[in-house]
């Protein structure tokens, strides 16, 4: 009996195995669901991101050598001279492409086999994780990132980011990263765990919608959805679910090809936590 | 409570003295934990305060006063310091969502340059000086001995509700002024004067959700327009499922609204109401739509504006035109909307009124524009500014007529245009005092500066100007102790200045917290019952949760009366061929959030600049002038110039140049100091005829090349996706015939 058990357990285990990007036991995969029809590229969700996760605001020089640390950014792009045999006219008539880039959280992270001290590592929860007192600062992590959004302490920011008394407001559930430290989004963490120790003293599981990203919450058009994809009633569950996208391939097989889902970059292979759903345009 | 010491460990005891269950009860506190009215002695950190859990975030309503649009508040707050703020989800202005200027609100209140202690100006400059100094100062000026009365004194504020305004009105009254200035550079008093003439409401309600098209005339509501929050949420709905609604945006320069719509059109500014016109003309001539609600008068001008002149003035192809009239015509109902460049121009109450015009005739009316009736207390509701206070105030000043005036809220020595010459006015008048929380620019000219609580550490009750749908009170509370106890409470200082005039008036009150309690009490049927002497702690608790307090609302229906003037379209002048456009976003806002590092580091939504001005132009102008991007160019009025880099985009009319307001502080905190340009400055005069307000975009400028690089620092390096994947689109098409209602 145990026999047959061990086996089916083995084989659905492995059938798992392909929709999750590999052999593991995750306890949680928490993914994202980001609408970028809905997505008005306001950036409240990057602020929201700067209060919540202690991100240094770097000055005029600093941001010119491209040291910014927006771990949520909101790239803006005009559509192209050309665009198929249509060409763009005098005006950006459709006014203009937002995506709001944070890490994908990828699964299969080109980040993290290139870490020389393993800072960059894979959670039980599916997050990329970062370890702040491990990292030496290699940076080979961020030079391997194709998303770009690995963003290095080049300096102190403590030192002169927070002026008294603008330090009080520093969120004491998470560090002040120093110099020599790389760091980048973590889907608040810091919310991930707090939730979870309070369902763990509870006694019972996460509960979808229970934790939020500061982005999420903020979001004024409720573009963003955060949640635990291995969660089959959780609504990132159900929207990756319609949007036909799925982990596990570099490319996705859709009955309807018009659904809007798709993950940034999959042909590298990096298995994004992160479903974009397109744009869509009135036209 | 300005006469007790305390540290922030006792933050809540504070409150102690008019209601510690009160303020310890108006949080998110655990079940659990009990609060023991009166205590009094002071505990060791091992042994804390009941409410205070090292390590445990307890959340407290609270409301954003980070621009006109009140929306709810939720601060997350941990050993006394306020960490974090979120959207109050039992706001029905706001549900729950915040905009990064609400975010940022942390950043004025924890802002490193706060002013601390008061200053009172001796020999030509301001020096420290005790509170009882500075009292005794504005009691000498303007106290009953002073001999001042009538208009020679005024209050100059910015947008002002609630109690705030009840008192502020009994201080005016008992000095027998009427002079309150109320002055917005962003807002939306063009589009309330059409609306409460045409319809007889200001604010009637706007159903984004419901409608099935917006055509929007530079109504920039998901960015700084009305409650850009509150639309946001019925934007979102407006795009969902498989009724996705269309989104056109006609306006000079792009604005965050305009980078989302469907169809974007560059529009020649000044010409909104004459696009207007020539889409009824079109509805009516060519769709053969019904017009027998429209008056003759009306009928007669919307015949004078066919497709060809339409073309001729606006710049607008005449198949765009016919195209977007049938939208509107199948797309039943829509929404069209006018917003602050339709507004901002010599004629821009005809160019509102020809927007609403459109709306009637597509039967929009009760549809997507519902009637919502004035608040339940008047004396409470939003006295909305305007920038036509501006100039009256400016007339009052230079006239002399001004012996002392009170400032709270405004800036307006950065905000007024020279053409005003403002600073000398104001120079001249005798006694002014600043109710102030930074050295702005009008600060620094005052005579007596007294440094305001954060909006974090006061009390107060707002109304919004802009109701979602349930009419609300929204409450202000302390999400934490002062930072400074230099500080005091803008409620308590009106307190104290009503006090001033009528001794003994409000005798009883501890401070503006009792006063707040005992005339949100005086409501009937909120906290008290008909008989009852007590108020109902458990209910004031209860509002304090909320932070919302939800009135009866007597929704009054429209009346009507359709009018309609003929536009008023000024030619260029071949010596200024350009408009200039001062574009407002919803980051520094009006320049009043220029002092926080959050926002200046916050990339621009459409130029994706940091921490600079820049004049955004099209790039037929970019070749004319034989520039690249970065390069600096002069930007001449006949009222003054400009020297500012330039960004090139097409999201912009050939003949515009538009530079955000915002920067070029000359004062205001480090952060904010000596940075960009101020477009405000140079604007050439003239005001909308019906209602006095300044017309902001109808200025007219001449560009040119300095031959100078400047300095442009920019969040990413490329314009396009090159090709790539990166944001995809679809057409409404295919999304639905995929899409029920998601």
């Amino acid at each position: 009996m145990s026999l047959v058990r061990n086996f089916i357990e083995d084989w659905s285990r492995y059938r798992r195995s392909i929709d999750e990007g590999g052999f593991h036991e995750y306890e949680h995969m928490w993914g994202m669901v980001i609408d970028l029809d809905k997505c008005t590229g306001c950036n409240a969700c990057s602020v929201a991101c700067y209060a919540e996760n202690n991100l240094a605001v770097v000055g005029e020089d600093k941001f010119e050598n491209g040291q910014g640390m927006h771990w949520m950014r909101i790239e803006r792009y005009w559509d192209e001279p050309n665009i198929g045999n249509e060409r763009v006219r005098d005006t950006q008539e459709h006014g203009a492409s937002f995506m709001p880039m944070m890490c994908q959280q990828c699964n299969s992270a080109t980040c993290e086999p290139v870490c020389p001290v393993s800072a960059a590592y894979h959670t039980p929860d599916g997050l990329n994780a970062q370890i702040y007192n491990r990292c030496v600062g290699s940076r080979y992590c961020a030079n391997n990132c194709p998303y770009r959004l690995r963003y290095f302490n080049f300096f102190s920011y403590y030192e002169d980011s927070w002026p008294s008394p603008l330090d009080m407001q520093l969120n004491p559930d998470i560090t002040v990263r120093d110099k020599g430290v790389m760091e980048k989004c973590t889907f608040c963490v810091q919310r991930i765990r707090s939730t979870k120790n309070a369902a763990k003293m509870e006694d019972r599981q996460v509960v979808d919608g229970e934790v939020q990203t500061a982005c999420q919450q903020t979001c004024p058009t409720s573009a963003i959805v955060f949640g635990d994809l291995l969660d089959h009633e959780s609504d990132v569950h159900k929207l990756w679910h319609k949007h036909q996208t799925r982990l596990g391939t570099t490319k996705q097989k859709k009955d309807n090809p018009e659904l809007r889902g798709y993950r940034l970059y999959e042909q590298l292979n990096t298995e994004p936590s992160v479903t974009y759903l397109e744009r869509v345009r009135d036209v | 409570m300005s006469k007790i010491e305390f540290d922030r460990r006792d933050f809540l005891k504070v409150m102690g003295v008019s209601g510690v269950a009160a303020t310890v009860a108006g949080c998110d506190m655990p079940s659990y934990i009990t609060s023991e009215e009166g205590a009094e002695e002071v505990i060791p950190y091992l042994s804390p305060e009941e409410f205070v859990i090292p390590g445990v975030g307890v959340h407290y309503a609270s409301t954003c006063l980070q621009c006109p649009a009140t929306c709810g508040i939720r601060g997350r707050v941990r050993e006394g310091r306020v960490l974090k703020l979120e959207g109050n989800p039992k706001s029905a202005l706001n549900t729950g969502k915040l905009c990064q200027m609400g975010q940022a609100g942390l950043q004025t209140h924890y802002n490193p340059d706060r002013l601390t202690k008061p200053l009172v100006r001796k020999d030509g400059a301001l020096a420290e000086a005790t509170w009882e100094d500075a009292l005794a100062l504005i009691e000498e000026k303007t106290g009953p001995s002073s001999g001042l009365s009538g208009g020679r004194f005024a209050w100059l504020t910015g947008t002002i509700s609630g109690h705030q305004s009840v008192l502020l009105k009994a201080h005016l009254e008992s000095l027998g002024s009427s002079s309150h200035f109320v002055h917005e550079v962003i807002n939306t008093r063009v589009w309330q004067a059409v609306c409460q003439d045409m319809l007889g409401q200001s604010m009637p309600r706007l159903r984004i959700d419901k409608a099935k098209m917006v055509l929007s005339f530079g109504a920039d509501f998901l960015g700084t327009w009305m409650s850009p929050i509150h639309f946001s949420a019925d934007y979102a709905r407006f795009r969902s499922g498989e009724d996705r609604g269309m989104l056109v945006q006609a306006e000079p320069s792009m604005s965050l609204t305009g980078a989302n719509a469907d169809l974007w059109v560059a529009l020649r500014p000044g010409t909104e109401g004459v696009m207007a016109l020539g889409l009824a003309n079109v509805l009516i001539n060519k769709e053969r739509m019904d017009a027998s609600a429209l008056p003759a008068a009306a009928l007669e001008l919307i015949n004078q504006y066919g497709v060809s002149r339409t073309t001729k003035m606006t710049g607008i192809a005449g198949d765009r035109l016919i195209r977007i009239a049938r939208h509107l015509k199948e797309r039943s109902p829509s929404l069209v909307l006018a917003g602050a460049s339709a507004a901002g121009h010599v004629g821009g109450y005809q160019s509102v009124q020809a927007a609403m015009l459109l709306n009637i005739l597509l039967g929009n009316i009760d549809q997507t524009i519902e009637a919502s009736g004035d608040f339940a207390l008047p004396q409470l509701a939003s006295v909305s500014g305007g920038t036509s206070d501006l100039s009256r105030f400016a007339d009052a000043a230079g006239a002399g007529k001004l012996d002392a005036v009170f400032f709270d809220g405004s800036n307006p020595l950065f905000a007024a245009p020279n053409h005003l010459g403002l600073t000398e006015k104001f120079d001249s008048i005798p006694f002014k005092v600043a109710f102030s929380q930074f050295m702005d620019e009008t600060t620094a000219h005052a005579d007596v500066v007294l440094p305001m609580a954060s909006a974090l550490e006061d009390w107060g009750t707002h109304v919004a100007a802009y109701q979602g749908g349930d009419h609300e009170i929204a409450f202000q509370q302390p999400l934490m102790e002062p930072i400074y106890p230099g500080t005091r409470s803008f409620g308590d200082m009106l307190l104290a200045l009503n006090s001033m005039r009528n001794p003994g008036s409000y005798d009883g009150l501890e401070d503006y917290y009792g006063y707040l309690q005992s005339a949100v009490g005086s409501i009937p049927g909120v906290l008290k019952g008909e008989d009852d002497e007590a108020i109902n702690v458990s209910a004031w608790n209860r509002i304090l949760q909320d932070g919302r307090l939800q009135m009866p609302v007597d929704t009054r229906a429209f009346t009507s009366n359709l009018s309609m003037d003929d536009m008023d379209v000024r030619d260029a002048d071949p010596a200024f061929p350009y408009y200039l456009v001062p574009t407002p976003r919803g980051t520094l806002y009006d320049g009043r959030h220029a002092n926080i590092p959050w926002l200046q580091e916050s990339p621009d939504q459409i130029s994706k600049v940091v921490w600079n001005s820049w004049a955004e132009i099209h790039p037929v102008t970019a070749a004319k002038l034989a520039v690249e991007e970065g390069d600096v160019i002069t930007v001449t009025t006949p009222d003054g110039v400009l020297e500012v880099p330039v960004y090139i985009h097409k999201g912009i009319h050939v003949d515009v140049v538009a530079v955000p307001m915002g920067q070029g502080h000359e004062d205001y905190g480090r952060y904010a100091r000596g940075r960009g340009v101020n477009p405000l400055k140079i604007l050439q005069p003239g005001s909308d005829a019906k209602t006095g307000e300044l017309a902001l975009y109808g200025s007219r400028a001449a560009l040119a090349a300095t031959g100078r690089a400047g300095r442009l620092i920019k969040m990413g390096n490329t314009e396009t996706q090159h090709g790539r994947k990166i944001v995809a689109t679809i057409t409404a098409e295919q999304q639905r015939r995929n899409e029920g209602d998601s």
